[in-house]
């Protein structure tokens, strides 16, 4: 029987959090990049001016039928050179992080866009002809009072994508750099408890999603309540 | 105030509207009405440029609504219009619903838009309704607070495309009060609408299309009573059979 020796998570938990904040940090940007990239991507999609369209839809299917772990890996080989001497940093500068995060944003603003395309679809045509009718430009429909309907509808799942995003935060470990996966597989490798460890961490990640689902599960159930009366 | 020349609309090889032309003068009532698909909610929307058309030509005010140097939402703006199904904007109470389009498109301030929306409000006899949203009205209600958002714009004229026909029976008649209450004021109207009542009771022309063409265009009166038009003459029949 396996001895399970849990001593040497308590000295670590500072390392942890700080792999835990690169998580976070990742997360959070490519949400906020993703949904306003992914917005002006569903917009030229569904826009009357066909090259719009046709570079949204390539875009979309582009990385969409491209494994993340190979994005990241291409952005991981070719973003910090490029940062670099685009910036003329020193070599020695440490764009990982950046470099993930740009990855990731691009990435996911696929999916946003897709699901926000969605959410536009889903308002229904009278409404940007009212709106039209009183005299809004095509921008202001938009802006006033198709968006704010359609965000409504797809915040449910907007948040089911950022909690897939933030497991699949995960892949970074691939490049060395120290997020929440990184930091434990390296403590349990530097101490010989890497399956102490690597359960501790993926305990720590199905509390955090599963609580978020169930955040997101009851709003949209206050959501559908809201909408029946 | 209305002048439409000519008008010929197509979806591919579907022909919606062919040469239609008709005036509407300033405090003229005009119903517009016709079997399904014969392209009367067409006609009207192409009025305020909701929807194109390919030849001829629609002056409203002066402005030409066909020209492509026309600022479109500019003309929108003053000219109303109310919707079947009554496109109030759900997100939003009553009060925003009314004053939104004053403060982003007017450019007036917040107190006046909302100052303005409650005169409205109440005109049309919903002034305790101003907290609420949408969602908690009746049909009557909401297509009421339409007009009153219509009518917030300070229009020059208003289009009703079929305004009633999506209402549950009881609530038929509210709206058309304040409709008719509308066209005694003097308000420049055109009206898609199959209320003959209404009609009767402030026309002063009715225009009646069959396959998108205006197949009469006559005072009501001559309409009612003799109308030239076998098609007409049936239609009529059919629709006040009962």
């Amino acid at each position: 029987m396996y001895d399970f020796d849990w001593s040497s998570i308590p000295g670590a938990l500072p390392f942890l959090w700080e792999g835990m904040k690169i998580s976070l940090e990742i997360t959070v940007s490519a949400v906020i990049f993703g949904v306003v990239w992914g917005t002006l991507l569903a917009m030229m999609r569904l826009a009357p001016v066909k090259p719009l369209a046709w570079f949204a839809a390539g875009y979309v299917n582009l990385f969409r039928s491209i494994p993340l772990v190979m994005v990241l890996l291409w952005f991981f080989l070719i973003v910090p050179q490029l940062l670099r001497s685009f910036f003329n940093l020193d070599p020695n500068t440490d764009v990982r992080l950046t470099s993930a995060m740009i990855g990731f944003a691009l990435f996911e603003s696929a999916y946003y866009s897709e699901i926000i395309r969605a959410g536009i679809q889903s308002v229904p045509k009278g409404q940007v002809a009212a709106a039209s009718a009183l005299g809004m430009t095509y921008a202001q429909a938009m802006r006033l009072v198709v968006l704010p309907q359609a965000f409504r509808n797809m915040v449910p799942l907007l948040l089911t994508q950022a909690i897939v995003l933030f497991q699949d935060t995960s892949l970074v470990y691939m490049s060395a750099l120290a997020d929440f996966f990184g930091a434990a597989y390296k403590v349990g490798d530097r101490d010989g408890r890497l399956v102490e460890l690597l359960l501790f961490a993926g305990a720590v990640y199905f509390f955090i999603c599963f609580a978020a689902s169930q955040l997101v599960r009851r709003y949209q159930k206050k959501l559908n309540a809201h909408v029946a009366h | 105030m209305i002048s439409i020349d000519n008008v010929s609309k197509h979806y591919g090889s579907f022909q919606v509207l062919t040469d239609c032309t008709t005036q509407v003068k300033k405090g003229e009532v005009i119903v517009v009405c016709g079997p399904s698909g014969s392209g009367k909610s067409t006609l009207i929307k192409c009025v305020n440029g909701l929807e194109p058309f390919q030849s001829g030509s629609i002056i409203v005010d002066g402005i030409s609504v066909g020209d492509p140097k026309t600022k479109l939402s500019k003309l929108r703006s003053r000219v109303g219009m109310v919707f079947q199904h009554f496109e109030l904007f759900p997100h939003m109470s009553i009060t925003d619903n009314l004053s939104i389009a004053q403060e982003k498109v007017l450019g007036r301030n917040r107190d006046e838009a909302r100052a303005k929306g409650l005169k409205l409000l109440e005109r049309v006899g919903l002034k305790a309704h101003a907290e609420k949203f949408p969602g908690q009205l009746s049909g009557g209600q909401q297509q009421r607070v339409a007009i009153a958002r219509a009518l917030c714009m300070d229009p020059i004229c208003m289009l009703f495309d079929e305004p009633t026909s999506a209402l549950d029976p009881e609530m038929i008649n509210e709206v058309l009060d304040v409709m008719v209450e509308l066209a005694q004021e003097g308000m420049t109207m055109m009206c898609v609408t199959h209320e003959m009542g209404f009609a009767r009771k402030v026309a002063n022309r009715v225009i009646f299309m069959d396959k998108g063409q205006i197949v009469e265009d006559d005072s009501k009166d001559a309409f009612f009573g003799a109308p030239r038009s076998e098609r007409a003459r049936q239609f009529l029949a059919k629709i006040l059979q009962h």
